[in-house]
């Protein structure tokens, strides 16, 4: 099922959660609502579901006007952080919850219930966990019978409010993996809500970058993280540098390095800054670019992290620069050593628009 | 282990072992010695004369009435309980901490001047006492006004243990039970009360003790007709000032076995409640300490 947002706005008192939002989720996509907190990602979620009623606007499924429908109608799954497992109840008990409130003509017979329920307890590879209770459980295990339970009624759409939230790391990975096979396997429309960039980046086909209500951007993850639109979303995703642009003579400087050749520079007007992601920042000799001392040298499996004081910079506003192991294998960086940078990349913004 | 002890002084047992000892002498003198003599009392001369208090027509009559009065009031403050416990922890609405300090009006006011209130409203010549008459209707020194009186005095108890235990849980069960398709009627039944059965219980048993144990604002509107508008609380009392003193402690015993029992039943599920109130959060708590 496809689901458009038109001119959706959402208030709390004098709190506006969402402003004027437009959106279109065509069928069988894996969107991801991404954002701070607060800035009304979870509100959109609920809209969607039909758990809160928008102020304005409309939600169209599939072209009809769903504005108004009560949520049991929508034919949505909805899964909440905190799974909202029927404590009382058994695992196979909730799983079998949708498929029992059905009215009775719609209702399969119980020998098909159960039927479901097991294949369902398969699907998530909780088959020995069917008597168990969901405090026997941990978190991972219950948040897959939670996603059990809401694909039992076989929904058009799945709506994940931040669904890995309460998990560690390893099993937060290992669940979105399966997310992921699961979805492409069974075809269903998703939409799940995040504050966690790389859980956004891993999982989804497209992010929606939402910010004090409105959407900043809208786009495939190699888009939104390699061509932000707007600082905000620059720092969002991702570690940032960042640096004031100088003007002298005409001429547009990081530093004591000469930017004035690319073409983004807006030479003259004194607000820009510079926004560079650690691994965009080249290290070199003490001759290229920029003189630097390193302050700090962190190895984080993979890469190398190393914090820079580069000349002329105060001593608090420390530059983040990122190399790989293999590169450090080979030059070996100590605390103190001097060297020199260049930048491979930056994106410039308006000062003035730094609000985040 | 002795060093541990020995630093900590002989100070924090000594005051220990104090406060306890104060604790255990209050409690024995104010509370166990009394409930021991209203049964002493009761049975002073014999099971015989005990059994015999019990039965006789004016007791039964005020034992009846009791268990009535209490039969309509706990169901009334369970409906109206539940319906105000659910508005207050799963809705926002204006006027909501006014409703939640109108539940406790009733442990604030007297319970007599609860009872005045219903004489100056139902009452003969009371604001609506000309429209009851009008319709042959007796509030006021009949069944009706003991039960409105029962009613308004322990209207708060399951409201307010509900509250919070609603509160707790939140709205994502029921919201997780609508969209996988059940009605209201449904996710009530099937998501909602079993959540919150032990809470919903631990306050009917408060509730029901108080509503058979009430005195002051039933004996305004009762009028204290023996055998009609008597409830055990004031044949106690009637039989006291007669001088019948076995009588009224025999009566006052069967109140004391229902508060017993009470303490029972409510000690039973505050062993039962935490178990599974706590089950899963608790299991929560170690996972994240544990990452």
């Amino acid at each position: 099922m496809s689901i458009a947002l038109r001119g959706v706005a959402k208030q709390f008192g004098e709190f506006a959660a969402v402003k004027n939002i437009d959106l279109d989720v065509p069928t069988g996509a894996l969107i991801a609502l991404l954002g701070p907190s607060g800035c009304g990602k979870t509100t959109l979620l609920r809209i969607i579901a039909g758990l809160e009623i928008p102020d304005e606007g409309q939600v169209l499924f599939d072209g009809r006007d769903a504005t108004l429908w009560p949520i049991r109608d929508r034919n949505v799954g909805f899964v909440f952080q905190h799974y909202a497992l029927f404590r009382h109840m058994s695992v196979a008990e909730n799983i079998a919850f949708g498929l029992k409130v059905k009215r009775r003509r719609e209702r399969p017979p119980a020998a098909e219930i159960r039927k479901k329920v097991s294949s369902l307890l398969e699907l998530v590879q909780l088959d020995w966990a069917g008597e168990r209770y969901p405090a026997q459980l941990s978190g991972g295990q219950r948040q897959r019978v939670a996603l059990a339970r809401a694909l039992a009624v076989a929904p058009d759409v799945l709506l994940l409010d931040e669904p890995f939230g309460a998990l560690d790391s390893q099993v937060r990975h290992e669940l979105r993996r399966w997310l992921r096979r699961l979805h492409d396997e069974l075809h269903f429309t998703s939409i799940f809500v995040t504050h966690d960039q790389q859980e956004a980046i891993e999982l989804a086909d497209t992010i929606v970058v939402l910010n004090r209500g409105r959407i900043e951007q809208c786009g495939v993850p190699s888009e939104v993280y390699d061509v932000p639109t707007s600082a905000f979303v620059h720092r969002f995703l991702g570690q940032v540098n960042e640096l004031p642009v100088r003007f002298r003579d005409g001429r547009a400087f990081l530093g004591p390095i000469d930017i004035s050749a690319a073409a983004d520079v807006r030479t003259g007007s004194a607000d820009n800054i510079a926004l560079i992601r650690p691994h965009e920042i080249e290290i070199g000799s003490e001759t290229l670019g920029w003189p630097a001392t390193v302050v700090a040298v962190r190895v984080i499996g993979p890469i190398v992290r190393l914090e820079l004081c580069a000349e002329g910079q105060p001593a608090s506003e420390r530059l983040e620069a990122e190399i790989s192991r293999e590169r450090y294998a080979g030059e070996r960086f100590k605390v103190g050593q001097k060297v020199g940078l260049r930048f491979r990349r930056w994106q410039l913004y308006p000062a003035g628009a730094t609000a985040g | 282990m002795a060093a541990a002890e020995h630093s900590g002084g002989i100070g924090p047992r000594l005051s220990r072992r104090l406060l306890i000892a104060v604790a255990l002498t209050f409690l024995g003198l104010f509370l166990a010695l009394p409930l021991l003599v209203v049964f002493v009392q009761a049975l002073s001369k014999g099971i015989g004369s005990y059994l015999l208090a019990i039965s006789d027509p004016m007791a039964w009559a005020a034992i009846k009435l009791t268990l009535t009065v209490a039969a309509i009031a706990v169901p009334c403050n369970l409906v109206f309980g539940v319906a105000a416990a659910w508005a207050i922890a799963k809705f926002e609405f204006r006027g909501k901490s006014t409703l939640i300090t109108l539940i406790d009006l009733p442990f604030a006011v007297s319970p007599v001047i609860a009872g005045l209130v219903f004489i100056l409203l139902f009452g003969s010549h009371g604001w609506f006492g000309g429209l009851l008459r009008a319709h042959h209707i007796r509030v006021v020194f009949a069944v009706p006004g003991i039960v409105l009186a029962t009613v308004f005095v322990t209207f708060p108890f399951i409201a307010r243990e509900l509250i919070p235990v609603m509160q707790a849980q939140g709205k994502d069960d029921e919201e997780t039970a609508l969209s996988l398709g059940a009605n209201g009627w449904q996710t009530f039944w099937r998501v909602t009360l079993p959540n919150i059965r032990w809470g919903l219980l631990y306050g009917v048993l408060l509730c029901n003790a108080r509503a058979m144990g009430e005195f002051g604002a039933v004996s305004v509107v009762s009028g204290h007709v023996r055998g009609q508008t008597n409830t055990m609380p004031l044949h106690v009392e009637i039989l006291y000032n007669e001088y019948n003193y076995t009588a009224a402690f025999a009566v006052a015993s069967l109140l004391a076995l229902l508060a017993l029992l009470t303490l029972a039943g409510k000690s039973f599920l505050e062993w039962r409640q935490p178990e599974l109130r706590r089950a899963q959060p608790v299991r929560d708590r170690t996972r994240r300490q544990i990452t």
